[in-house]
C-alpha cells in the first residue's frame, strides 16, 4: 500500500528537532544551590517572604516526601531522576513589580514576543505604563477588542507579571501569583490550599507541596462571572531546574471562570522536570473551565532531552450543581504523566474531560482522567483522542467510579486512538467501578489507523492525499477542539499541525 | 500511598508454606518437576498478590484469602452427571484422577500424575509471568489431573467432560489437552464440589493447524469454596477456539484466561456469563496476545450482580508490532441489580501495530425501565418481568453457541441458578 508507506516515510523524516519555541534567553538568574533539603525549603520560603505557617506546611510535606517511593505504574520509561541534582529555585534577577513594567528586562519581553502568546499583551503591557488616563482607557479598550485575556506569566519559577489586575479587582476577582496570595490573602490560601490535593497525595504532589515556587491564584467571589478569560503562561528557561508551580482556583457560589494555561520550554539536551499541582474548587452552582495547551520541548529526534511533565491536577465539585471542565491539548514533553480529575461531591454536579494527546518522535504520554462520583445525580463525560506517530507511546488511563451513595451517577466515556506508523503504540486502560445499582456507565474505545475508505472518500473529491489526511485528523479531534476557547482553538490546531508535521502533511 | 512497608506473612501464606513442607514427600515428579515446585513456592513465599500488583488490582488475594483448609485425603467427592448426556467423562475426585481411562477413538488419555512422575510435563509448569500467583500455587502443589491428546484429524462425536470435583480441603489439578491438526472437539470443564475447599485448577490447551474446539467452563462451586483457576491456550494456524465461561458459584473466584494466537488466521471467541449472588467475589481476568498477523478475536462478557456480590472483569488485548490486520473486539455488559453489589471492569487495549481494528465497550447499568414497563403493561408482574429480562440478558450469549445440545444444557444450568437465587 504505497499511501501507507508514504505516511510512514514522512513520519520517519519528521523533524522533532525543529522545535518552534526552542530558544534560550540569557537572563541573569537568581538561583538556590542544587539539591533538596530542609534548608533549601527554608531558603525558598524566605525568598518569598512567606509566613511561618506556610514554611511549616512545606516542611511537613518534605518530611512526608522522604518516606515515599516514586510511582512506577504508568507506562512510561525514563532513567531514574536524581532529585539532588536539580535546582529548586530560579528567579530572573530583574523581577519587576507589576506596576513598573518599564523596568522589565527587554530580554524577557523578547521572550514573550517570540512566544507569540495571546500577547497582544506587547501592546497592553506597554499601555499599563502610561499615566494618561485617556490613553489607559484606550489601552483597555484594545483589551476588550482583542479578546480580553488576562495573563499571569510564570518564568521558570516566578510569576513575573499579572496583567489586567485592576479590571479584575473591580469585579472582585483576585488573580495573582500564589506567592502574592500567600502574603495578601492568607485566610483564603489557608482554607483551600491542599484541600483537593493534600500534601500526602502522591510522590510528585508531595514534592511540589514542599518546594513549589510559584503559580497562579484565582478567587472568584459569589455570583461573579469573571469578565475575561484568565491565562497563565509557563515557560522553563534555566538549565536543570525543576518547575514546580502550584495553581489554586476557587469559584464561590454561582461564580464562573475560564482559565487557560499554556506551556513551552526552550530546547535543551538534559531532561527538565516539571511537577505542578493544580487545585480547583467549585462551590454551589459554580463553574470552572480549565484549558491547557501543553507544548513543552519534547526532546530531539533521538529522544534526547525534553521535559518530564509529572502533573497532579484535580478539581473538587464541592457544591451542588457545580461543574468543572478540563480541556487539554498535549503535544509536547518527552514524558507526560497527567490525570486531571473531578471529584463530584455535590449533588447534581458534573465533570468533563476533553483531551487531545499527540505524540511523535520518542514521546511517551500516559494521561487520562478520574471521575469520582460521590453525590447524587452526578454526571461526567470523557472524550479522549490520542494520536500516536513516530516511535511514541500514547496511553489513555482513566477511572470512573460511583460510590454507594452516588445514586443516578452517569458517565459516558469515549476514547479513540489513531496510529500513524507501525513503530508507535496506543494503549487504553480504563477502570470502571460501580457500587450503586442506579449508576449508568458507558465506555467505548477504538484503535485504528486512518481507514482507506475515509481517505478514498475524501480524495475522490479531488483533495490531495496530505490534505485528506489532515482533514481526517482534524475531524478526529474536532469534538475536543470545539471545547477550547476561541484563541486557544486556533493555537491548538496549529500545534497539532506542527507536532505531526511530515506525518499528516 | 507508596509508603515503605515490611510485609508480615498472613495466616494463609503461612498455611500454604507449611502445607508445602508437609506435602512435599507425597507430591509426584522427577527432578525437573520438583525444581519447578521449589521455584513456585519461593514465589509464594514472596507474598500473595495485593492490589498493588496491577493484574490483581480488584482482587487483593492477600487480603481476601483469609484461611487455607488442610488437605483431606479421606474425603469422598460425589460424582455428578455430565451436562450433556452420553458425554465421555474424565473425573478428578478430590484431586485424584481415575485409574479407569475411557477408550475413545482418536483420543489418548493419560493420568497427569504419571506425566509428573516421568517429568514429561515439566516445561508446561512454568508460570506465565511474575504476577501469576495461580500458576505458581498450582505448580507447587499439583498432584494429578489428565493429559488428553486428540489425534490429527479426529472428530469427536460426543463432548468430552473433564470434571474437577472437590470434597473440602485442598485440591490442585491440571488438565492438559493437545488437539491435533484438523481435529474437532467439544470439551466441557466442570468445576464443582461440596466442601469449604481451596481449589487451584490450571487448564492448558494447544490447538494444532486448523483445529476447531469449543471449550466450556462451568463453575458451580458452593459459596464456601475458594476457586483459583487458569485457562491457557495457544492457537495454531487457522485454528478456531470458542471458549465459554460460566461462573455461578464460589466464595472467592478468580478465573484467568490467557490466550495467545501463534498462527496466522487463528480465531478466538470468548463468551462469558457471571451470575453473582450472596457475599462473594468473582474475578474474570483475560490476557489475549495477538502475536501474528491476520488473527481475530471477539469477547462478550455478561454479568448479573445481586446481593452483596462483587464482580470483576479485566480484559487486556495485546497486539504485537507484527500482528498487522488484527481484528479484536471486546464487550463487557453488567446488570447491577443491588445497591450492595459492585462491579469493576478494566478493559485494556495495548496496541503496537497500526493496521488494526480494535475496540472495546463496557457498560454498567440496571434494568431498563422502559423494557420493564413494556412487559408489565402486558400484565406480567414485576418480579417475573425482571426475571425474564435478566435471563434474556445472559441467555443471549448462550444462544450464540450454535449447538443445540450444549445450548440446552447450559440453559438448564442457568435455570438452576435462577431457581436458587430467584
Amino acid at each position: 500500500m504505497p499511501a501507507v508507506q508514504e505516511t510512514i516515510d514522512r513520519v520517519r523524516k519528521i523533524d522533532v528537532d525543529q522545535y518552534k519555541y526552542g530558544f534560550q534567553t540569557e537572563i541573569a538568574m537568581d538561583k538556590a544551590p542544587k539539591g533538596l533539603s530542609e534548608d533549601i525549603i527554608r531558603f525558598i520560603s524566605a525568598k518569598k517572604d512567606e509566613p511561618s505557617w506556610m514554611l511549616e506546611w512545606r516542611l511537613e510535606a518534605y518530611r512526608r516526601w522522604l518516606t515515599l517511593d516514586e510511582p512506577k505504574w504508568a507506562r512510561v520509561h525514563y532513567p531514574k531522576i536524581d532529585f539532588q541534582d536539580l535546582y529548586y529555585y530560579a528567579a530572573p534577577k530583574s523581577t519587576p513589580g507589576p506596576t513598573s513594567l518599564s523596568d522589565v528586562d527587554p530580554e524577557l519581553l523578547k521572550v514573550y514576543e517570540k512566544l507569540g502568546i495571546p500577547l497582544r499583551e506587547q501592546e497592553i503591557l506597554a499601555g499599563v505604563q502610561k499615566t494618561d488616563a485617556s490613553e489607559l482607557e484606550e489601552a483597555s479598550d484594545n483589551v476588550y477588542k482583542s479578546g480580553r485575556v488576562a495573563v499571569d506569566a510564570v518564568f521558570d519559577s516566578v510569576s513575573v507579571v499579572t496583567t489586567f489586575k485592576k479590571e479584575l479587582a473591580q469585579a472582585g476577582v483576585i488573580f495573582c501569583s500564589i506567592s502574592e496570595a500567600i502574603r495578601e490573602h492568607p485566610e483564603l490560601v489557608k482554607k483551600y490550599l491542599g484541600s483537593v490535593v493534600p500534601t500526602s497525595d502522591n510522590f510528585y504532589a508531595t514534592l511540589n507541596s514542599a518546594v513549589f515556587t510559584d503559580g497562579s491564584f484565582v478567587f472568584v467571589p459569589k455570583g461573579v462571572r469573571c469578565p475575561m478569560e484568565l491565562s497563565t503562561y509557563f515557560r522553563m528557561n534555566e538549565k536543570n531546574t525543576g518547575q514546580f508551580e502550584r495553581t489554586l482556583i476557587i469559584a464561590e457560589e454561582g461564580a464562573y471562570v475560564s482559565y487557560l494555561e499554556g506551556c513551552t520550554a526552550p530546547q535543551r539536551d538534559e531532561n527538565q522536570l516539571h511537577a505542578a499541582v493544580v487545585e480547583l474548587i467549585a462551590l454551589d452552582d459554580a463553574e470552572i473551565k480549565y484549558s491547557t495547551v501543553q507544548n513543552w520541548y519534547p526532546g530531539d529526534a533521538e529522544g534526547k532531552g525534553g521535559i518530564y511533565n509529572f502533573v497532579t491536577k484535580r478539581g473538587d465539585c464541592r457544591g451542588h450543581r457545580s461543574k468543572i471542565s478540563w480541556t487539554q491539548v498535549e503535544t509536547g514533553s518527552a514524558i507526560t504523566w497527567k490525570y486531571p480529575s473531578c471529584i463530584l461531591r455535590g449533588d447534581d454536579s458534573s465533570g468533563e474531560f476533553y483531551s487531545i494527546a499527540v505524540s511523535n518522535g520518542y514521546q511517551q504520554v500516559d494521561s487520562g482522567t478520574k471521575m469520582i462520583h460521590l453525590g447524587k445525580n452526578t454526571s461526567s463525560r470523557i472524550i479522549s483522542k490520542g494520536i500516536a506517530a513516530g516511535f511514541s507511546q500514547n496511553t489513555y488511563r482513566g477511572q470512573v467510579s460511583a460510590h454507594r451513595k452516588a445514586t443516578n451517577a452517569r458517565n459516558f466515556t469515549n476514547c479513540d486512538s489513531l496510529l500513524i506508523g507501525d513503530q508507535c503504540g496506543a494503549h487504553t486502560v480504563p477502570y470502571m467501578e460501580a457500587k450503586n445499582s442506579t449508576a449508568q456507565f458507558e465506555h467505548e474505545a477504538t484503535t485504528s489507523k486512518i481507514s482507506d475508505d475515509q481517505k478514498f472518500y475524501v480524495m475522490q473529491r479531488g483533495i490531495p492525499e496530505e490534505e485528506a489526511i489532515a482533514l481526517i485528523v482534524n475531524g478526529f479531534v474536532k469534538d475536543v477542539i470545539q471545547q477550547l476557547p476561541m484563541e486557544f482553538a486556533v493555537e491548538a490546531q496549529k500545534l497539532i499541525g506542527i507536532s505531526l508535521e511530515g506525518s499528516v502533511g | 500511598m507508596n509508603m515503605h512497608t515490611t510485609p508480615q506473612r498472613t495466616l494463609a501464606e503461612t498455611a500454604l508454606i507449611d502445607a508445602f513442607g508437609e506435602r512435599l514427600s507425597l507430591l509426584p515428579g522427577d527432578g525437573a518437576v520438583m525444581l519447578k515446585r521449589d521455584d513456585a513456592i519461593e514465589a509464594i513465599k514472596g507474598g500473595l498478590p495485593t492490589r498493588r500488583i496491577e493484574s490483581w488490582h480488584y482482587t487483593d488475594l492477600r487480603r481476601l484469602l483469609t484461611s487455607v483448609p488442610d488437605f483431606d485425603p479421606a474425603a469422598v467427592a460425589k460424582a455428578i452427571a455430565p451436562i450433556v448426556e452420553d458425554s465421555s467423562v474424565l473425573p478428578v475426585l478430590n484431586g485424584v484422577s481415575s485409574a479407569k481411562l475411557p477408550d475413545i477413538e482418536g483420543v489418548a488419555v493419560q493420568r497427569l500424575s504419571e506425566k509428573l512422575t516421568d517429568g514429561s510435563i515439566a516445561p508446561g509448569l512454568d508460570p506465565y509471568g511474575t504476577d501469576d500467583a495461580i500458576g505458581a500455587l498450582n505448580t507447587a502443589f499439583v498432584a494429578d489431573g489428565y493429559f488428553v491428546d486428540i489425534a490429527d484429524g479426529a472428530e469427536l462425536e460426543k463432548p468430552l467432560e473433564l470434571q474437577n470435583l472437590q470434597a473440602g480441603g485442598q485440591t490442585h489439578v491440571r488438565l492438559a489437552v493437545r488437539v491435533g491438526a484438523g481435529a474437532k472437539a467439544v470439551i466441557v470443564e466442570r468445576q464443582a464440589g461440596e466442601g469449604a475447599a481451596l481449589v487451584s485448577s490450571v487448564s492448558q490447551l494447544v490447538l494444532g493447524e486448523g483445529a476447531e474446539v469449543t471449550w466450556l467452563i462451568v463453575q458451580e462451586q458452593p459459596d464456601t469454596a475458594t476457586h483459583l483457576a487458569q485457562f491457557k491456550a495457544h492457537l495454531g494456524k487457522n485454528s478456531k477456539l470458542t471458549l465459554f465461561v460460566m461462573n455461578a458459584g464460589g466464595k472467592l473466584v478468580r478465573q484467568e484466561v490467557v490466550v495467545r494466537t501463534t498462527g496466522e488466521g487463528a480465531d478466538f471467541t470468548l463468551r462469558g456469563i457471571n451470575l453473582l449472588a450472596g457475599d462473594t467475589h468473582t474475578d474474570v481476568t483475560m490476557v489475549l496476545d495477538h502475536g501474528v498477523p491476520h488473527t481475530a478475536s471477539t469477547e462478550v462478557i455478561r454479568n448479573v450482580v445481586t446481593g452483596k456480590a462483587r464482580g470483576v472483569f479485566q480484559g487486556r488485548i495485546n497486539v504485537h508490532q507484527y500482528a498487522q490486520k488484527t481484528n479484536a473486539k471486546m464487550a463487557c455488559n453488567t446488570l447491577l441489580l443491588s445497591d450492595d453489589g459492585e462491579f469493576s471492569t478494566k478493559p485494556e487495549l495495548e496496541i503496537f501495530a497500526d493496521d488494526v481494528v480494535c475496540g472495546h465497550g463496557a457498560t454498567v447499568t440496571e434494568i431498563d425501565h422502559s423494557h420493564l414497563f413494556y412487559l408489565m403493561a402486558r400484565g406480567i408482574d414485576e418480579k417475573t418481568a425482571r426475571g425474564l429480562l435478566v435471563k434474556a440478558f445472559v441467555a443471549e450469549v448462550i444462544e450464540e453457541l450454535d449447538d443445540e445440545a450444549i445450548v440446552e444444557a447450559l440453559e438448564r444450568r442457568l435455570d438452576d441458578w435462577f431457581l436458587t437465587h430467584g
